[in-house]
């Protein structure tokens, strides 16, 4: 017998997922070892994932405002959502500034992006050091490069207008970032464009070096123009690869933070506050996480949205 | 049978390593759900043996000179012993680190120290204890620093340090102080044209930041304003507001650049001899170390105009203690000590950091820093920001709207968003509960 034991244990199949006979009952210990082993990680993702947005979820139905610390979490329904759509809360004019500066960013970047994936996927000589140092920026921390930015767009200190000044003496005194609302937004534009462009660049290049070359050559044979071949093979064959840059980028600029909160703090006014940038001002410098809590639920409702869209218009049927 | 007793060991193995897992993870869930929850009701006799936490932000000279008043303070009470916890330097995280204390009900920091805006809204929260009891003599503090931490009229912070933001100015270049905000223009304007090294005429803080509020209430009573938020739209404030704003777009005497100022930027402006004037805190003093600045250096409430008083903004620090503390004497103890001359002025001298107490400014101060002198005129002018628990949200609003300000070139930008915004800010400082 134990001999037949042993001869189970040193037996048992190497392949998981295949029922062994006879040992359904060490099976079921293993298993019970399995859960016992994965409880840890488990208990640790409810702890950080699933709890927080349970109560985020809780609080946003609720009065929940630490400035109010004595008073009881009571039940507000709807309230506080509806509270975001008033003009004095400035949750609409945010979400309009958003999508402005979701749609710019996003059509900015993938056209500059693809541009350049088109450059480096041509054979020349220092492609690879190319390929690897355009990433440099994409690796640089949002809040290092908008630093980095804020320094660059200053008057005294900055090459900005060190640069333009060369061109007319009146430039070489522009404020950026506290002066002026559309110099601000360029000035947000770019150092955020600077630092996304080389991802999804990236992300289309890998696209781009799956397309065959033998139906570019097929296409040449035909007669196809490098235009009709970009039109009718590049673009087409990409469409997978777009759709997963769109739906990163467009997600990156629907919550765009860190790069209003380093270099303008939403202003000048409140003309470059951002949905999740008036969810931190609610959240951390009103401290109410109520209405805090009711504003990250429709952000999320919104990213939602915009990726079941991008998934619709890009699912394999809609491309045939 | 040998082998059995392997199987057997090796079940063994795999139920422990199951259970300690399992255990491992409730240990750590219970621990995280109540590592902060406890508190005493009673409180600890001061003569008992103890340990206190001081919650602080001090970093480089003033942290050192926190440890060495701890050290002086636990060998004059040997049974009290002062663990520091030093917070982050960036105040928006360390309110947000105090908080997180306070919101998870936890009895430690037992002191702690705060900015002078943060005691209202401590004092409204429930977080904070309140200090009649221990019966302070609040009357021996500069009465700006007392109002700011005194809620309802009860008071809920003791003074700590007093930092008045003022006007400086280069004795060199303005050879008497200005008597006027309109004598200010002119001595500015006056200075950029016979100094060709000057870059402009005036440098303060106009970044949407807290600065920007300081700046203005520095300049602010010199017009007769007051900075009530049930009614920001007084004609005092539009003049000031209005001085800051044609300092940039009408008199050309500060660049547009001082739109993304903070206090930082205006201290290298003028120890870097960019300026003649600068609003901004006393430590630029210590700070104007090179020529042409050194020796040179000349600090001011900002100069009254018709109807006005001479003006200087409230900073500094306070000192205050967590309300579910079992340890409120030896607490309170230790703010008795860090608040008395002797300590205020040692630390006055080696960071800079100007007494909360009139009688600190003394003969030993004033000979190891002359421009203390100065710090303490300041300060019985300095005007505190207002006292409302609503104070971060009420103070988001102003600083959007100076904000807005100083981005607008019409000469009537101030007028305009002072008129607009007002209703705003006093929804801001009446907000309640539903």
């Amino acid at each position: 017998m134990a001999a037949e034991v042993e001869k189970v244990t040193k037996g048992r199949p190497a392949r998981a997922g295949r029922p062994a006979p006879h040992s359904s009952a060490r099976e079921q210990a293993d298993r019970r070892l399995g859960y016992s082993l994965v409880t840890p990680v488990i208990v640790l993702l409810l702890a950080i994932t699933a709890f927080p947005l349970l109560y985020n979820l809780w609080n946003a139905f609720h009065f929940d405002n630490l400035s109010y610390g004595g008073l009881p979490h009571k039940w507000v329904g709807f309230s506080n959502f509806s509270t975001l759509f008033h003009a004095s809360s400035g949750w609409v004019a945010a979400l309009e500034r958003t999508l402005v500066f979701t749609v710019v960013t996003i059509v900015f970047d993938i056209v500059v992006a693809l541009a350049m994936a088109l450059m480096m996927n041509r054979t020349f000589r220092g492609r690879g050091f190319l390929r690897a140092a355009i990433l440099v920026p994409w690796a640089v921390p949002t809040v290092v490069s908008a630093t980095l930015w804020k320094t660059m767009f200053d008057p005294r200190a900055g090459f900005v207008d060190y640069f333009l000044g060369a061109f007319h003496p009146a430039w070489a005194s522009l404020s950026w970032l506290g002066a002026s609302t559309s110099r601000s937004w360029v000035a947000i534009f770019v150092a955020d464009s600077w630092k996304n462009i080389p991802f999804v660049a990236i992300i289309l290049l890998a696209g781009l070096q799956v397309i065959p070359n033998e139906v570019y050559e097929a296409a040449k044979m035909d007669g196809a123009t490098w235009w009709q071949s970009f039109r009718r093979i590049t673009l087409p064959m990409l469409k997978p690869v777009i759709s997963v840059a769109l739906i990163f980028r467009t997600l990156q600029a629907l919550l765009v933070f860190d790069v209003i909160y380093i270099m303008t703090g939403g202003g000048p006014g409140n003309s470059t506050e951002t949905l999740s940038f008036l969810n931190y001002q609610t959240f951390i410098v009103n401290t109410d996480f109520g209405v805090g809590g009711a504003m990250s639920i429709l952000l999320v409702i919104i990213a939602l949205i915009v990726s079941a869209i991008y998934v619709r218009a890009f699912r394999p049927e809609a491309t045939t | 049978m040998g082998s059995t007793k392997r199987v057997s060991k090796g079940r063994s193995v795999r139920w422990r390593a199951g259970a300690i897992a399992v255990a491992a993870s409730l240990a750590a869930l219970t621990a995280a759900c109540s590592s902060s929850s406890s508190s005493s009701s009673s409180g600890v006799p001061v003569t008992t043996s103890q340990t206190i936490t001081f919650a602080e932000s001090g970093l480089g000279s003033e942290g050192m000179q926190t440890q060495k008043a701890i050290t002086a303070f636990e060998a004059a009470n040997p049974n009290i012993k002062v663990n520091i916890q030093v917070l982050s330097s960036d105040s928006t995280t360390y309110l947000s680190q105090l908080e997180h204390d306070f919101i998870a009900g936890s009895s430690t920091p037992d002191v702690f120290e705060s900015d002078v805006t943060y005691p209202a809204k401590f004092a409204q929260a429930g977080w904070v204890l309140s200090l009649s009891s221990l019966n302070p003599n609040m009357a021996q503090f500069f009465p700006h620093e007392v109002a700011a931490g005194t809620y309802n009229g009860t008071p809920y912070a003791v003074p700590w340090f007093d930092n008045p933001e003022g006007l400086f100015y280069r004795t060199d270049l303005i050879k008497t102080p200005p008597t006027s905000p309109a004598q200010v223009v002119s001595d500015a304007q006056a200075a950029m044209k016979a100094d060709k090294s000057l870059k402009e005429g005036i440098a303060f803080e106009a970044n949407k930041y807290e600065g920007a509020i300081t700046a203005f209430l520095t300049v602010d009573s010199a017009f007769g304003g007051t900075l009530d938020p049930q009614n920001i739209n007084t004609p005092g404030n539009v003049a000031a507001l209005n001085w800051l704003h044609a300092a940039i777009y009408q008199y050309h005497i500060a660049p547009t650049a001082v739109t993304g100022w903070e206090e930082g930027q205006v201290e290298q402006e003028f120890v870097s001899g960019y300026t003649p004037f600068a609003i901004d805190y006393p430590f630029v003093e210590s700070l104007a170390t090179a020529a042409p600045v050194k020796g040179n250096v000349g600090y001011i409430p900002f100069p009254a105009g018709p109807g006005g008083t001479p003006g200087s903004a409230l900073g500094g620090e306070m000192l205050a203690i967590n309300a579910k503390t079992a340890h409120a004497a030896a607490a309170w103890k230790l703010i008795e000590y860090l608040t008395s001359a002797p300590v205020e002025i040692a630390r006055a001298i080696a960071t800079g950091d100007p007494p909360s107490l009139p009688s600190a400014y003394t003969s030993q101060l004033l000979s190891a820093a002359p421009y203390f002198a100065a710090v303490k005129t300041l300060n019985t002018y300095s005007a505190p920001r207002p006292v409302t628990p609503n104070y971060l949200t009420v103070s988001a609003d102003i600083q959007t709207i100076f904000s807005s300000v100083f981005a607008n070139s019409a000469a009537n930008a101030a007028s305009s968003a002072l008129a607009s915004g007002a209703a705003t800010v006093k929804t801001a400082a009446n907000s309640t509960p539903a």
